[in-house]
C-alpha cells in the first residue's frame, strides 16, 4: 500500500490522480455520491453538490441532519473518529481528496477549518499560535515568520487589536477574538478553502457581525464553505445554499433564489421556520 | 405549527381583502352613478378615502412583520405583495372618486354616455376584472389571476376603439371630454387589476410574470 | 418548624461525624510523624549525615536510587501514559490499561523476589544497585502511565482538533501540543509517584541488599534508607536502633519535601 506520493510542490496531490469527471468551469470542490456512516449509522445519504471557487456557499439545515459531517469530508477529518466510514467522491480542483495515492494531511493544509468553540492553543502565544501552523506542518523555508504572522492576523481583522501585545496569551482574548485568532491560524498556510462548522455559535452579536464580515471578505482570496444553524446568517453571508435533511441534501441553489423562492416544500417549510 | 409570523400574516391579510372589497364597492357605484346620471360623488369619496386609509395601514402592518420576524420565502412574497396590492386598490378608490368626479364638474352626461355601445362594454369587462382581482386574491389564486391577461387585452382594443369614435363624433365638446376621460380611467383602472394579478402571480409560484 | 430543626439537626450531625473521622485517620499519621521526629532529631547533625559511620551512604544511595528509577522508570511510563490516552480507543489498549491498574497492585515483595532472581542471580550474578533501580522502575512506570494518561485526557479534544485540521501530524500533534497543554498534570504525577516509592524497603531488600559503604558501582550492593531503617530496627543495640530513626526522620523529611515541593511549584503555575 502506497503510503503517500510527494510531487515538487508537496502539497499537490499526485499527478496520477486522474480529473474526475467534467468539472464545471469555477468549481473548487465537489462532492459525488458522498455516504457516510458513524458505525451502522448512516448519516450522509449520496450527496452530491459543489462548492464554487471565491464564493462563500451556506449548508442549512435541522440539527442532526449531518452537516458537520458534511464539511469533515471535505478535509478528511471524519475518518479521525474511530468507527467512522466514508464512500464516494470529494474532489479538489478536479482531484478525488480520498484516492490511495493521497495523504490526508497534505489534504488538511489546502483545506482549513475553524470550528464552532474557539480553539487556540493553551500554552501559547497569540504570535504562536498564528506561526503554529507554519511551525509544526514544517513548511518554515523561506518564510519570514513575522511576516507571516502580520499578514494572517491583518487579514483576521484582529491585528489593530493585538498588534501590541501579541506575547499574550492565545487564551486571554475575548471570545469573538479567539475565534478571530483561530481563522488568522487557518489562514496562515495559504489553504485555498476554508471550512467553518457554525464558527458564530459561542459568539455574541457584536463579534458575530464582525466575523461575517470577515466571512465576506475572506472570499475575494479564499472558498468558503460555512455550516450554520442560522437561516439569517446563511441569507447575509453566503452566495449559494445547500439544504440538508435527514442525511439528504434536499435543495441547493444562489441563495437569494433559496430565500426568495425555494423549489423543494421541505425548504420552504424548514425556512420559513415551520418545523426544525 | 403556528408561528408568531402566522397572527400578524392573518391580520394584514384580512386589511388587505377588506380594502380590496371596498375598492371594489367605490368602483362598482362611481360607475353606476355615471351611467345613470346620478351624482355619486360623497358616497364614493367616501370609500375611496376609506381605502386610502387602509393602504397606511396595510404598510405599517407588513413593516412592523418585516422588522419583527424578517421573513422569507412564501412569507415575504406574500407581505411584498400585499404592499402593492395595496397599492393598487388605492388607485382604484381614486379613479372611482375621479369618475364620479368628471361626471360632477361635467355635468349629467346620460345621452353622451348610451351614444355609443363600446361604453357600456367597457364598463362591463372593467367592473368583471375588479371582481376578478379580488376574488382571486382572496383564494391566492394564480390561473384566475391569469386569465386577466386576455381581457385586459380586449378593454385595450375597445379603448382604442372607443378613442377613434370619440375622435369622429360630431358631438358637444364637453360630452367628448367626459366620456374621454372616465374612459381614460377605465382603462387605467384595467391596468391596474392585472398588476393586482400579477402580484398573485409572485405570491403563488415565485414568477414575475407580466399579464400586459 | 420542628421539621426544620430537626433536619438541621440532621445535617450537622453528619458534618460532625464526617469531621470526627478526618480526625481520626489523620492522627495515627501525626503521631508517627511526633514519635519519629521525637526519636529522630536527636541523632541529626552533619556528622550523622555525612560519614561512613553515621547515614551518609544510605542516604546517598537512596538519591541514586531516586535518580536511576526516574532515569528508567519516568520516560517509559510517560511514553505508555502517551499510548494509552492518544492511541488507546480499542481492545487491545483496554486490556492494556487493566493489566496497568493490576500492576500498580502488586506487592513490593513479589516484584523484589522476581527481579532478584531474573537481574541478580541471572543476569548480573551480584546484589546492585542497578537491580534495585529496574525494581522500583518496575513499580514506578504503571503509576506514571495512569497518572500521563489522566493529565493527557484532560487536555480538551479541540485542541487536538485543532492541530491536525491545520494538517499537522499525529506525532507531532501529540508532541507539540498535547504534550504541552497537558504538562503540569504529567510533572506532579511523576514526581509525586517517584516520592511514593522512594520509601519502598521490600524490593530492595533482596536486589540491593545494603552496604556500609559509599556508592561502589553500580553494579555492587548498595545502603539506602529503607533498609537502615530496617536493619537498625532489628538491632538489640539501642544506639543504632537510634540511627534508625535518625534516618526514618530523613527518609520522612525527603518524601514530604518532594511532595510539598511539587504541590507548591504546581499552584504556583496555575496562579499564573
Amino acid at each position: 500500500m502506497k503510503i503517500l506520493k510527494r510531487t515538487k510542490r508537496s502539497t499537490e496531490i499526485a499527478e496520477e490522480t486522474p480529473i474526475e469527471e467534467k468539472i464545471l468551469k469555477n468549481e473548487k470542490m465537489q462532492s459525488i455520491k458522498l455516504n457516510a456512516w458513524f458505525g451502522d449509522k448512516h448519516v450522509l445519504k449520496n450527496i452530491s453538490l459543489s462548492v464554487k471557487a471565491n464564493s462563500v456557499t451556506a449548508i442549512i439545515g435541522p440539527s442532526g441532519c449531518g452537516k458537520s459531517t458534511l464539511i469533515r469530508c471535505f478535509n478528511r477529518m471524519h475518518e479521525l473518529v474511530p468507527n467512522a466510514r466514508m464512500s464516494g467522491k470529494v474532489l479538489l480542483d478536479g482531484r478525488n481528496i480520498y484516492s490511495r495515492e493521497v495523504d490526508p494531511v497534505l489534504i488538511r493544509r489546502r483545506v482549513g477549518m475553524v470550528f464552532q468553540k474557539p480553539n487556540p492553543f493553551p500554552t501559547m502565544s497569540i504570535y504562536d499560535n498564528v506561526a503554529a501552523g507554519l511551525r509544526l506542518t514544517g513548511v518554515k523555508k523561506g518564510h519570514n515568520l513575522n511576516e507571516v504572522v502580520e499578514r494572517s492576523l491583518k487579514q483576521a481583522t484582529l491585528w489593530d487589536e493585538v498588534k501590541d501585545d501579541l506575547k499574550k496569551s492565545g487564551t486571554s482574548i475575548s471570545g469573538g477574538q479567539q475565534q478571530r485568532l483561530c481563522i488568522a491560524r487557518a489562514i496562515s498556510l495559504k489553504p485555498e478553502v476554508i471550512l467553518m462548522d457554525e464558527p458564530c455559535s459561542a459568539l455574541d452579536p457584536i463579534a458575530t457581525a464582525k466575523i461575517e464580515e470577515l466571512i465576506v471578505y475572506l472570499k475575494r482570496a479564499y472558498t468558503v464553505v460555512i455550516v450554520t444553524h442560522n437561516m439569517q446568517q446563511a441569507a447575509r453571508v453566503s452566495d449559494f445554499t445547500a439544504f440538508l435533511y435527514l442525511g439528504e441534501l434536499v435543495e441547493y441553489g444562489d441563495t437569494r433564489s433559496i430565500f426568495e423562492g425555494p423549489k423543494n416544500e421541505l425548504t420552504e417549510k424548514y425556512i420559513t421556520g415551520k418545523f426544525g | 405549527m403556528t408561528r408568531l409570523l402566522d397572527t400578524g400574516l392573518e391580520q394584514l391579510t384580512v386589511l388587505v381583502y377588506k380594502s380590496g372589497e371596498v375598492a371594489k364597492c367605490a368602483i362598482d357605484l362611481s360607475i353606476k352613478g355615471f351611467m345613470e346620471g346620478k351624482d355619486e360623488t360623497k358616497a364614493v369619496r367616501e370609500l375611496s378615502d376609506f381605502v386610502s386609509s387602509m393602504t397606511v395601514e396595510i404598510e405599517n402592518k407588513a413593516f412592523e412583520l418585516i422588522v419583527k420576524y424578517q421573513p422569507v420565502a412564501s412569507d415575504l412574497r406574500i407581505i411584498n405583495s400585499y404592499m402593492k396590492i395595496a397599492y393598487d386598490f388605492e388607485r382604484y378608490g381614486r379613479y372611482a372618486w375621479d369618475i364620479s368626479l368628471t361626471h360632477k364638474r361635467l355635468g349629467a352626461l346620460g345621452e353622451c354616455a348610451v351614444a355609443s355601445d363600446l361604453m357600456p362594454k367597457l364598463v362591463e369587462k372593467v367592473s368583471e376584472m375588479v371582481s376578478k382581482s379580488v376574488k382571486a386574491l382572496r383564494e391566492h389564486d394564480a390561473e384566475l389571476a391569469k386569465t386577466l391577461a386576455e381581457t385586459e387585452n380586449e378593454v385595450d382594443a375597445l379603448y382604442f376603439a372607443y378613442l377613434e369614435q370619440l375622435s369622429k363624433a360630431r358631438a358637444q365638446s364637453k360630452c367628448v371630454m367626459c366620456n374621454l376621460l372616465v374612459s381614460r380611467y377605465l382603462e387605467r383602472i384595467a391596468d391596474h387589476t392585472t398588476y393586482v394579478g400579477e402580484a398573485i402571480v409572485y405570491i403563488a409560484s415565485g414568477e414575475k410574470l407580466s399579464l400586459r | 418548624m420542628d421539621n426544620y430543626a430537626y433536619r438541621k439537626f440532621k445535617n450537622r450531625l453528619f458534618f460532625i461525624l464526617s469531621l470526627a473521622c478526618v480526625i481520626i485517620a489523620i492522627i495515627p499519621l501525626l503521631s508517627i510523624l511526633f514519635e519519629v521526629i521525637i526519636r529522630g532529631a536527636s541523632q541529626i547533625n552533619l556528622q550523622f549525615l555525612v560519614s561512613v559511620n553515621g547515614i551518609g551512604p544510605a542516604i546517598q544511595g537512596t538519591l541514586i536510587l531516586i535518580g536511576l528509577t526516574s532515569l528508567i522508570g519516568i520516560p517509559l511510563g510517560i511514553m505508555s501514559g502517551i499510548y494509552l490516552s492518544e492511541y488507546g480507543n480499542n481492545r487491545y489498549a483496554s486490556w492494556m490499561r487493566t493489566f496497568n491498574d493490576l500492576l500498580t497492585e502488586f506487592p513490593s515483595i513479589v516484584v523484589g523476589i522476581t527481579v532478584s532472581v531474573v537481574v541478580v542471580v541471572g543476569l548480573i550474578g551480584s546484589f546492585s544497585a542497578i537491580a534495585g533501580a529496574i525494581a522500583l522502575s518496575i513499580m514506578l512506570i504503571p503509576i506514571v502511565a495512569r497518572t500521563t494518561e489522566e493529565s493527557l485526557k484532560l487536555v480538551p479534544n479541540s485542541v487536538r482538533e485543532a492541530s491536525m485540521a491545520l494538517g499537522v501530524y499525529r506525532w507531532k500533534t501529540i508532541l507539540r501540543v498535547v504534550l504541552p497543554a497537558g504538562k503540569s498534570g504529567l510533572i506532579t504525577g511523576a514526581l509525586l509517584a517517584v516520592a511514593r516509592i522512594a520509601g519502598e524497603t521490600a524490593p530492595l531488600i533482596m536486589t540491593v541488599l545494603g552496604s556500609r559503604y559509599f556508592f561502589q558501582g553500580l553494579f555492587e550492593p548498595m545502603a539506602s534508607l529503607p533498609i537502615t531503617i530496617w536493619r537498625s530496627a532489628l538491632q538489640p543495640s539501642a544506639a543504632v536502633q537510634a540511627q534508625g530513626w535518625g534516618a526514618a526522620l530523613v527518609l520522612i523529611l525527603i518524601v514530604l519535601s518532594l511532595n510539598i515541593g511539587v504541590r507548591l511549584v504546581s499552584r504556583g503555575r496555575m496562579r499564573k
